[in-house]
């Protein structure tokens, strides 16, 4: 018994281990440089001046870090709930005609990380689909949707809109998926004696489709709040931030103040505040796991 | 009344099918652009409506990327960090897996809270007290710095998704093998691994794209332009005032083809493999 302890402890050991090392220090290591002065002179050694709350003060003192900070939850916002509600609506008919769509999807979820990355969207994004004679703009003007073409990424007021277009084109599959999984989850019984009652499409689904799958629901919507506040390659790759910030989120503004005016201090205290929201969604995650272990 | 039935009917039988050619058009149509594009002109490539077919179809462009972009050295970096990354994450995250489904007690509800919410931290933020740590110690603009830094992220995902399925490996057989005069590690890698040997095949296909696709941290830890993956690579095509996107989107057809060949051999596992476990 004594052994068989030994066993399981050291096969659990080791990768947290490798976690706790690599994710769990740097996490941590964060919060200290957020509160040191750190620049390129003084990186190779560990000990550093401490300068109290100055970089969450210079941060937050600028004017651009308040913008940045409403882009993201506008971002988050807005992504999260065309998500949800793209997912739900092509999955309320269809899970009774699973049949004919169910391989369609399936194949475009697993072809998705296969070649619908983010650096990809680069090129695909920028360089041809979403510029001004791309043909992003092509087909909504030949189908007459929009009159004269838009400047996708380097109009202000639009460029937010684009940016949330392409990362629900690139989310949707992911929800997509886990919310059809919780569908098929429902008995057919439930529908068949509901339609006995007379009782019509919308009432299935406001009694029988969504208390089913609601707590599947908050789990998926804290993913996906997660994947909108960890959006970086997505922006970096279309728009870099601009034009003037319109597009910039905590992520990317942490990463440009780490890696382009090489203020790692201010980098990290941006990255606090981005990390706290994240842990915040992930206890509620978690919370929504514990509920559903123990029902 | 009969009627409007009837047709109703007939188009609930045909929306869904009609949604799904939409859906995988809008998926599969960027894809295609991709494709094309590579045998434009750069005429053609600006071309005002624009083209939907190449009209002078030419090879120009994957011979410049091949023979003047070094489009080989990116892709042999990028499968020297995808490759590594796949390995460390099916073995390690088999190993914490297996020891969360088989015992119960404080310390795995405990790693199981430590291991959701470190997966769930943004590679960008990551990346700053990653790189002074690594730069500290020295281990900066290396490959190792970016296996690393990558397989830390795909093994806490593996764990979560692994974890349900190794339950289903019935403990029977465990005992019978134990029974049977088998060591505690011989069962494991006896019994249990070959059983789930579809799943590990599958997450290690998932790291491996993961990794291959990484962006942040090669963008960060590599300086020297030898060493990073081709995802870095492509933005030294766009320059500021102007891009030859008919280089560049044949650097990305060629760049995908590893992706797309493994995923074609293994799409229907990676499916169920997603689904099974994507939740608990």
């Amino acid at each position: 018994m004594q052994r068989r302890n030994l066993f399981f402890t050291t096969l659990l050991l080791v990768p947290t281990v490798y976690l706790l090392s690599l994710v769990g220090f740097p996490v941590v290591y964060n919060a200290v440089m957020s509160v040191q002065e750190v620049n390129l002179g003084d990186l190779s050694h560990f000990a550093r001046p401490f300068v109290g709350l100055a970089n969450y003060g210079e941060a937050i003192a600028d004017p651009t870090f308040r913008k940045v900070a409403l882009n993201t939850g506008v971002f988050v916002v807005v992504t999260v709930t065309s998500l949800a509600r793209s997912g739900l609506a092509c999955w309320r008919r269809c899970v009774f005609h699973a049949v004919s769509l169910a391989p369609a999807i399936c194949a475009v979820c697993c072809w998705r990380p296969g070649f619908c990355q983010a650096w990809w969207l680069a090129p695909c994004g920028s360089g041809c689909s979403l510029r001004k004679y791309g043909v992003f703009n092509y087909v909504l003007m030949s189908l007459h949707l929009i009159g004269s073409p838009v400047n996708w990424l380097s109009d202000p007021a639009i460029a937010m809109s684009a940016l949330n277009i392409a990362h629900v084109w690139y989310g949707m599959p992911f929800s997509m998926i886990l919310i059809a999984a919780a569908l098929t989850g429902i008995p057919d019984e439930h529908y068949e004696a509901a339609s006995l009652d007379g009782a019509g499409p919308i009432a299935r689904f406001r009694y029988i489709t969504l208390p089913a799958i609601t707590p599947a629901l908050i789990a998926i919507g804290c993913l996906v709040t997660i994947s909108a506040l960890r959006v970086f390659d997505v922006i970096f790759a279309l728009t870099q931030g601009g034009p003037v910030d319109a597009t910039n989120v905590l992520p990317l503004l942490s990463y440009q103040a780490s890696f382009q005016d090489f203020d790692f201090g201010r980098g990290a205290a941006i990255g606090m505040f981005a990390f706290f929201a994240v842990f915040g969604v992930a206890l509620a995650y978690v919370g929504t796991l514990r509920r559903e272990a123990v029902t | 009344m009969r009627r409007r039935s009837l047709i109703r009917r007939g188009m609930g039988r045909y929306i869904p099918t009609l949604i799904a050619i939409l859906c995988v058009g809008i998926y599969l149509f960027p894809l295609y652009w991709m494709l094309i594009s590579g045998f434009k002109t750069q005429a053609e490539i600006f071309a005002d409506p624009p083209t939907f077919w190449p009209r002078y179809p030419t090879l120009d462009s994957f011979r410049v990327v091949i023979e003047e972009q070094n489009i080989v050295r990116y892709l042999r970096n990028s499968l020297m960090i995808a490759t590594p990354v796949a390995l460390v994450t099916v073995v390690l995250s088999a190993m914490g897996a297996y020891a969360m489904s088989r015992v119960r007690s404080r310390l795995v509800s405990i790693v199981l809270v430590i291991v959701l919410l470190l997966q769930v931290f943004p590679e960008a933020l990551l990346a700053t007290p990653v790189f002074v740590i690594f730069k500290a110690i020295g281990l900066v603009n290396s490959l190792v710095a970016v296996v690393l830094a990558t397989s830390a992220r795909s093994v806490a995902f593996a764990v979560v998704i692994l974890r349900p399925m190794f339950r289903q490996v019935p403990i029977e057989l465990e005992e019978a093998s134990r029974v049977d005069g088998c060591s505690q590690f011989g069962t494991f890698w006896r019994i249990v691994v070959p059983l789930m040997r579809v799943p590990l095949l599958v997450l290690g296909a998932i790291s491996f794209a993961q990794a291959y696709g990484q962006f942040v941290y090669p963008l960060t830890l590599l300086s020297s332009q030898d060493l990073q993956p081709g995802t870095v690579g492509i933005f030294s095509f766009i320059g500021a005032e102007v891009a030859d996107w008919h280089h560049v989107m044949a650097f990305s057809s060629l760049f995908v083809l590893p992706l797309l060949v493994m995923f074609l051999l293994l799409q229907r596992r990676i499916v169920s493999g997603l689904t099974a476990g994507a939740l608990k």
